[in-house]
């Protein structure tokens, strides 16, 4: 079996130094804070009043309470502050600043995100000015086709983002609720639990009702368009909101599906002329095009840091930074920018002096799947309690292309194609679809690349798109001597696999398979399974 | 005592005392502590509201 050299860090973690004592079964929070020394403690101080000051900030605004007595899942936004500590646990230096500077931006961005969709909703703000001037897309649409408008005059609601996956990460039961009216209307409990509790959503009547028209996108699965489909029917026949299918190819990687792709962003964009009434604009694009550069040019110097025996950006921040960014900004908020270059001079600072986020590393792993939103935060607890560093995740291996920057009259019509490339090759579709090279070679190449030994499995039990693939994973990780670790979940609904179930299945096969101990024996078993 | 003095002074209580009561939150967790308690209530609230239910 592959081996790779084992990492020790010389230096001694300032603070306390079992973080498994903050955890308390009783309680639904953590028992403290925990001790990070005093300069990281202070640092970690300020960033908390930072959170409160951006909860609070959104709480004074008289429309926003009456949105939150409406909305369900607007409880979980009070665990905002919970949410961040389970993404720095354990962290020091520049491992806990990388943690607070992206995800304090996602928080400010979904809190934005949020007062927008309050200020559009016929039911709470209902400023019917701005709701005009809103386009609402799926949760799981890249925003290509938004690039060339100008956001003053055209506003994108992200509207399942702030309802259903980012609430599911600070309160892990929140979903429950909606999952069991979904089922109560017939869908069946083997579909995965994500559009299943967006459909969910939609039948309880707890979606924010604004725009002028929607796109969806039938991305990333069945379950995806079974969601789809149910929220198009209420926001078309009782809403009057019209909804534009944007059909996007699933083989992305055929050369032959381009000129379709580029097609159907062309009627998207027609579509959303038509309805706001604001025309397209190619300075806009472009410049949109060259953050998207950019922010390209910023995530592969990072996943090149995690090439390297000193790893520094990884786990839940950098994948949620990363789907924010890619994804639902698409180059169209000039403040990512700042945010890419300030996260890479951490990860250089880091790299530079050797910072470590465990006493050892044993294990490079690639984690390779879709991973659980209740249990997000476990791939610090891969490295801290087990030694495994997990060197990127399959959600944050995208486009690694440049797109065209300069406006010309080629560039114009190569733009189509640059913006179906990327919606195509969009996080999680662009290796879940596509076939087995996308799946399988990747993933090989990259453990080659990043010099992995490992490769944890996430096993969504209920994406079919993944489990079809499971023998011949085996067969090729056995032919490449990689350990190949699996660990089954079902992505919202802790009520299958518990937080702690999917720890033990790393635990059971560290211990019986690779015959090891862990490092923190206080983190084995958290008792945090009815935590929020 | 001159206003030279008492001005700082003030400001330096003032920080001081917001530092002590808001580190003393955080340390110990007393926002989320909170706030878990509260939960209950708040999820009766949404129990009762109204919905317009259909597929």
């Amino acid at each position: 079996m592959k081996t790779v050299q084992k990492v020790v860090n010389p230096v001694r973690r300032a603070g306390e130094q079992s973080p498994g004592k903050i955890y308390d079964p009783k309680l639904k929070v953590r028992a403290r804070r925990e001790w990070r020394g005093v300069k990281d403690t202070f640092y970690d101080y300020t960033r908390w009043l930072y959170l409160m000051s951006v909860l609070g900030r959104f709480i004074i605004v008289p429309r926003n309470v009456k949105g939150f007595f409406r909305y369900r899942w607007m409880m979980s936004y009070l665990f905002v502050p919970h949410g961040m500590d389970k993404f720095t646990v354990g962290l020091r230096d520049e491992a806990l600043r990388l943690a607070h500077t992206s995800f304090n931006f996602v928080i400010a961005d979904v809190t934005q995100a949020i007062a927008n969709c309050f200020r559009g909703d016929r039911r709470v703000g209902n400023d019917k000015a701005y709701s005009d001037a809103c386009v609402v897309t799926d949760e799981n649409s890249m925003v290509t086709f938004m690039m060339g408008f100008d956001t003053k005059k055209v506003h994108t609601i992200l509207r399942e983002v702030p309802t259903m996956f980012a609430s599911n990460i600070f309160h892990q039961f929140n979903v429950m609720h909606y999952l069991d009216i979904a089922q109560q209307y017939g869908i069946s409990g083997d579909v995965c639990p994500m559009p299943e509790a967006e459909a969910g959503i939609s039948i309880d009547d707890d979606f924010c009702v604004l725009g002028c028209c929607a796109v969806q996108n039938n991305t990333t699965c069945d379950g995806s368009l079974m969601g789809n489909g149910i929220i198009a029917k209420r926001l078309e026949r009782e809403y009057g909101i019209p909804t534009f299918q944007l059909a996007t190819p699933l083989r992305h990687k055929e050369p032959d599906v381009m000129d379709y792709a580029a097609q159907e962003i062309k009627n998207a964009i027609a579509f959303v002329e038509e309805h706001t009434g604001v025309k397209w604009d190619w300075d806009v694009y472009f410049r949109a095009a060259k953050r998207v550069n950019d922010a390209t040019r910023c995530r592969i110097a990072q996943l090149e840091i995690n090439s390297t025996p000193y790893p520094q950006f990884f786990g839940a921040a950098f994948s949620l930074y990363n789907d924010t960014n890619y994804m639902g900004n698409s180059g169209r908020n000039a403040d990512f920018v700042k945010i890419d270059h300030k996260l890479l001079a951490l990860a250089e600072k880091g790299y530079r002096e050797k910072r470590m986020y465990a006493k050892e590393y044993r294990h490079r792993a690639i984690v390779w799947g879709v991973q659980p939103q209740y249990v997000i935060d476990m791939l610090y607890w891969l490295v801290q309690c087990w030694g495994v560093m997990p060197l990127t995740d399959m959600l944050s291996v995208i486009n690694t292309d440049m797109i065209a920057e300069e406006d010309t009259p080629e560039n114009r019509e190569q733009a189509y194609r640059d913006m179906a490339m990327l919606n195509m090759e969009m996080i999680m579709r662009n290796h879940t679809h596509g076939g087995y090279k996308v799946l399988l070679d990747d993933l090989w190449e990259l453990c080659e690349k990043m010099n992995a030994d490992m490769v944890m499995m996430w096993e969504h039990m209920s994406c079919k798109a993944l489990t079809g693939m499971h023998g011949m994973f085996e067969e090729q990780a056995r032919e490449r001597g990689i350990h190949i670790m699996w660990v089954s979940h079902d992505l919202c609904d802790p009520r299958v696999f518990t937080r702690s179930a999917i720890r033990d299945q790393v635990s059971a096969y560290m211990r019986t398979v690779m015959r090891e101990e862990p490092l923190d024996p206080s983190l084995e078993n958290i008792p945090d399974n009815e935590a929020y | 005592m001159s206003k030279f003095v008492k001005i700082p002074l003030v400001l330096l209580g003032t920080v001081l005392g917001f530092f002590v009561v808001t580190f003393t939150v955080y340390f110990f967790n007393l926002d989320m502590k909170a706030t878990s308690l509260l939960a209950p209530f708040l999820e009766k609230w949404y129990d009762h509201l109204e919905r317009k239910q259909y597929i």
